[in-house]
């Protein structure tokens, strides 16, 4: 990548988060983000960081993705409906750099709409008197702040997954309808259809109990989970059918694999 | 047909315009329809040609294949720099839209920065009639100056040629007539303007007019010659005896116009 396409880059991305900061609806989707953690939180009543993150885990499983798909299928398909896709095209600028910069600008919003809520929330542990508590028996690991901090990376790890796939759905979409139903369809997948078509799977005799693991990291979902259970919670490690390796090389692929379907279907090299 | 160059309009002027736009032999179809077939013409530097015809003629589809948005069945688009230095060629899309809570320099400044070169946005801007909107957000813009948003972006880099599809719909006379004069400024500083418009007052403002019609350049030449080879006493009785019907196409005024160009 040289210096122009860098510069290319920072333009985009920069377009993106300056588009996203200003959208109120976006700022009204992080603000319910940001209360629905604080209200967990505190209605919790967290006693340690472990049990915090077991409190927060399932929401940040549902709201995430909602929250990435709602910030991120119009990014592209907005550009292709005003005609600005057209635009760029007569513009020295190729498709990797264009995806690569919607996709910094709007991952970036997202990891800060996310991530800042749950930093936040960790300061109601002290709060309730778990800062002192080192052990949680019924866990079974140590509690600590690091543990939360790695909950706060997984999850921010997991909506760059998701940024990802909602940049795919943007590039691939040619009409808003087609953009709302293929972003409603795989919010839905994310988060009850993959693990449902997994146990329907096992029930079925089609996934063999050894690929359960394998499985299951195919899902951004799942492997965020796995990837919390065995290196935040821990003492459910031995129990949490999804590897670290798996959960990591899960998302990974989700990650490149959405940004390799966004650059092809961007427009077509001519 | 003729080139931009060739009219007698433009032939004691034209000696030091350059071709910059050069289309060969150019088919499209969408599926059995054929849109266009076996196109031919060439477009010089510091001149505006008006691409003009009836809806569905394939004027847009023309334009895109030009720009390379669409890429044709056959046949051959060159763009060359000519004597200018910045990017190839500029474009305009119908109703063109920006982002909405951009404000005008901010939008300019976007594109201007996958330049390769610097570019003084707020020269732009002043250029096309919107120094004292230049704060204003795209929201808060009538059509018109969307347009001319449109066209400031359209112009940034100093491309060779300048594309411009329909950049006078739904607007009222002043602002469209103030485009088309803006478009003849451009092509006064070197660049060469192709547009595509149902206006005809606006086309005959063009050094040359390109009649597209059921896929095939019916005539071409400066709205002069439209007049007098029809016989008609104005550019646009001229242009509604060219379109009237398939007939009409075969009369030998026509026929000699159309066999005159490159194709």
């Amino acid at each position: 990548m040289n210096r122009q396409s860098i510069d290319q880059l920072f333009a985009v991305a920069g377009r993106e988060l300056t588009t996203v900061a200003r959208t109120r609806a976006f700022l009204a989707l992080a603000a319910g983000f940001g209360a629905i953690v604080g209200v967990l939180g505190w209605t919790g009543e967290a006693v340690g960081y472990v049990p915090l993150v077991l409190d927060l885990l399932t929401p940040v499983e549902v709201l995430v993705p909602a929250l990435a798909l709602a910030v991120g299928y119009r990014a592209i398909l907005g550009d292709r409906e005003r005609g600005e896709l057209d635009v760029l095209r007569t513009y020295p600028v190729s498709r990797p750099t264009y995806v690569l910069g919607v996709y910094l600008g709007r991952a970036s919003a997202l990891v800060v709409a996310v991530a800042v809520p749950l930093v936040a929330v960790a300061a109601l542990v002290p709060l309730f008197g778990g800062v002192g508590t080192t052990v949680i028996a019924s866990h079974g690991a140590a509690d600590s702040p690091v543990l939360y901090l790695r909950f706060v990376v997984l999850s921010a790890a997991f909506a760059l997954v998701l940024a990802a796939a909602a940049t795919a759905i943007s590039a691939a979409a040619t009409t808003t309808r087609t953009g709302l139903v293929l972003a409603v369809a795989l919010g839905l997948a994310l988060v009850i259809g993959l693990d449902a078509g997994i146990v329907a799977g096992l029930a079925g005799g089609v996934v063999p109990d050894e690929a359960l693991g394998a499985a299951l990291s195919l899902s951004p979902n799942s492997a965020f989970r796995g990837l919390v259970l065995s290196t935040v919670v821990g003492g459910v490690e031995s129990s949490a059918p999804v590897s670290s390796a798996a959960g990591v090389v899960g998302l990974l692929a989700w990650l490149a694999g959405s940004l390799a379907i966004a650059t092809l279907t961007v427009w077509s090299e001519s | 047909m003729t080139d931009a160059t060739s009219t007698q309009r433009e032939s004691e002027e034209s000696s030091d315009r350059a071709t910059v736009l050069d289309v060969e032999g150019l088919s499209h179809s969408f599926g059995e329809v054929d849109v266009f077939s076996d196109l031919s013409f060439s477009v010089a530097s510091g001149s505006v040609t008006a691409l003009v015809g009836p809806n569905g003629s394939g004027k847009t589809t023309l334009l895109r294949a030009v720009l390379g948005l669409t890429p044709p069945d056959d046949g051959r688009v060159r763009l060359t720099a000519g004597d200018r230095s910045g990017r190839d060629v500029g474009y305009l899309p119908q109703n063109p839209d920006f982002r909405s809570a951009f404000t005008v320099e901010e939008t300019l400044q976007f594109y201007a920065d996958l330049l390769d070169r610097e570019v003084d946005v707020s020269a732009i801007v002043d250029r096309v009639g919107l120094g004292e909107a230049s704060d204003r957000r795209v929201d808060a813009l009538s059509g018109g100056m969307r347009r001319l948003l449109g066209i400031g972006q359209a112009i940034l880099g100093e491309p060779s040629v300048v594309v411009l599809d329909e950049p006078t719909g739904d607007l009222d006379p002043r602002m469209t007539e103030y485009i088309f004069e803006v478009a003849r400024d451009l092509a006064d500083d070197g660049m060469a303007v192709v547009v595509a418009t149902h206006n005809l007052a606006g086309a005959e403002t063009a050094d040359t007019v390109l009649l597209l019609d059921r896929g095939d350049v019916v005539a071409d030449g400066s709205p002069d010659d439209f007049a007098a080879r029809t016989g008609a006493e104005s550019f646009r009785e001229a242009f509604l005896s060219l379109t009237a019907a398939d007939d009409d196409r075969d009369s030998p005024a026509i026929s000699a116009s159309a066999d005159g160009g490159q194709r």
